[in-house]
């Protein structure tokens, strides 16, 4: 039996070095998480009390500050999702169809000039829509002007903040969708098409009865995607817009690291971070419920 | 007719391009632009006056009194080393889980992974940053190179290969006495390299790219990574000096466009793989 365990033993080293990140750098921080969540955890205090559930049961309460900063970081972040994922399809399969239907040798070029903001940082991208989108001096409303149309206060005032956002948003995110439906697209098997058109379907009824119902499961899985990416939204508004005007576009996720850095609340940020993270998964159950229904999913 | 609808479609194409890459292209012809004119409100895509001045003034570490020579080399090391463990560690594990069969908990480990893909981030956003405070490891680069060795979205795209790889050459080198090891590395990973270059790219991306850890496990100047430096220098006093934003823009931006431009193909791989996973 030496050899079978000496056998196990190394089966077991290979899979050990990614076991123990994994173990430290996600499984414990979920489960210190938690932990953290149940105290009073204040970041600069020796003394870290345990409170229970009191950190939840302030984010529930009205009227308490973690209260109301919650709900209008929801709120914040809940339009964002409403505008920004129906777009974030449609233009995502738009392009992809169009580009589909380029020529094959201009196909490829032109999915990476879709799909290259994509490889740009965060940050990049948030100094680039700063620049283009400056009230005085950015490149938009320097068009404006010669268009003869008054400047926009892109990142000042409502609606444009939102505006601005959602537009920069798709413009560094779109290719990522694109790619997927593209993939998609091609696995549509092309006799599909063949024996609708010798019934005379038109291109909108081939769209809508072949493309469509068979690239379900990718949309389903580019409708969750996009919406965890846009409920997690940060970069943009915390760039951009600042959160502003007001704190009109200060999202969920701005509003849960200013309660762990700026008011060094640990717990109750961490109370906040878990709820925000059960809202997402389960609006991720939901969709994929809707889409297939309880019985076809298995779930 | 057909014609005439080709020709239009490329003409949408066109114009749809034009306004995708107009923003990049005015990013690097800003940076060749002095403050004065980057802040004329014009339209100009050739600057009036070229100058390299942002450039130089940027590299030698003079631009601002900002350490952006630091800032690149200091990304770019955080995104090779993260890189480098993130592919030796994945394809170990990827490779027991495929093709050892008496791993012990294969299983329990399998599923733990796999429900691990749907955690949002933010979940452990937070204990991550108080678990690098309490080891002392805030602002080292091992707070900007070890929460990126925990992701499993790795070990599927290798295990999805490893698992379609023939049994029959690696019995047959099993015959020939070869072990686990000369396996893995001999046999396993000279067949894989397509698809560890894909892993490689998508990674060192993620890592140079990664934008809200590097801002908070950071604190001091000469350890930013060039996403959170100029994430900073945007929001602080350099607001509005687009002629020089735009050169370190454009600089920050040069490695990882042509990692992307390199490895497209490899790049759309691993997203369709996600995509069909």
């Amino acid at each position: 039996m030496r050899t079978s365990w000496m056998s196990r033993l190394t089966s077991a080293l290979f899979a050990l070095p990614y076991t123990l990140c994994f173990a430290m750098f996600l499984l414990f921080p979920i489960g210190y998480g938690l932990y953290i969540s149940l105290h009073d955890f204040e970041l600069l205090s020796e003394e870290h009390p345990f409170v229970g559930l009191d950190n939840y049961i302030a984010i529930f309460s009205g009227g308490t500050y973690e209260n109301s900063v919650f709900l209008r970081g929801l709120w914040a972040t809940a339009q964002f999702v409403l505008f920004s994922v129906p777009l974030l399809i449609a233009v995502g399969l738009g392009l992809a169809l169009l580009v589909n239907v380029l020529p094959g040798r201009i196909r490829g070029l032109f999915r990476t000039f879709y799909f290259m903001p994509y490889a740009i940082s965060a940050s990049v991208m948030a100094v680039i829509w700063l620049m283009m989108f400056d009230t005085n001096a950015g490149f938009i409303n320097s068009m404006l002007m010669k268009l003869g149309i008054d400047t926009i206060p892109w990142l000042t005032d409502t609606p444009w903040a939102w505006v601005s956002l959602i537009a920069t948003t798709l413009w560094w995110t779109i290719g990522f969708n694109m790619i997927i439906f593209i993939n998609a697209l091609n696995e549509v098997p092309e006799d599909y098409y063949e024996a609708a058109s010798i019934d005379g379907a038109t291109v909108w009824s081939k769209f809508a009865y072949i493309t469509l119902p068979s690239i379900r499961p990718v949309m389903l899985f580019v409708m969750i995607t996009s919406t965890i990416a846009s409920f997690n939204v940060y970069a943009q508004p915390y760039l951009l817009t600042r959160g502003g005007p007001g704190d009109s576009t200060k999202v969920l996720l701005m509003n849960v690291l200013d309660q762990a850095f700026i008011r060094k609340e640990i717990g109750s940020a961490s109370a906040m971070a878990i709820i925000m993270a059960l809202l997402i998964m389960i609006i991720s159950v939901v969709q994929y419920r809707l889409t297939y229904g309880r019985k076809e999913s298995g779930v | 007719m057909k014609g005439t609808r080709k020709l239009l479609l490329i003409l949408l194409a066109t114009v749809i391009a034009a306004i995708f890459l107009l923003p990049l292209v005015w990013m690097i012809s800003t940076s060749f632009k002095n403050d004065f004119e980057a802040l004329a409100g014009q339209m100009n895509f050739i600057p009036k006056k070229p100058t390299i001045e942002n450039y130089m003034e940027g590299l030698s570490g003079e631009l601002m009194n900002v350490p952006i020579v630091r800032w690149i080399t200091n990304s770019l090391s955080v995104g090779v080393i993260g890189t480098a463990i993130v592919l030796l560690i994945d394809s170990m594990a990827a490779f027991a889980l495929a093709r050892l069969s008496d791993l012990p908990f294969k299983r329990t480990l399998f599923a733990m992974f796999v429900a691990s893909l749907m955690i949002p981030g933010v979940l452990t956003f937070l204990p991550m940053y108080m678990e690098f405070n309490a080891l002392g490891l805030i602002n080292t680069y091992s707070a900007l190179i070890l929460p990126y060795t925990a992701g499993a979205f790795g070990v599927f795209l290798l295990y999805q290969f490893f698992i379609s790889f023939p049994k029959e050459i690696e019995e047959a080198a099993r015959i020939d006495g070869a072990n686990k090891w000369q396996i893995y590395s001999r046999i396993l990973l000279p067949a894989s390299v397509s698809i560890m270059v894909t892993l490689g790219i998508f990674t060192f991306m993620g890592i140079y790219n990664d934008f809200v850890w590097p801002l908070y496990a950071t604190t001091s100047p000469e350890m930013r990574t060039i996403t959170a430096g100029i994430a900073l220098m945007a929001q602080g006093s350099y607001t509005q000096a687009y002629g020089k934003l735009m050169a370190m823009t454009t600089i920050a931006t040069l490695p990882v466009l042509i990692v992307f431009i390199l490895g497209q193909r490899s790049f759309v791989r691993a997203i369709t793989q996600a995509g069909v996973k």
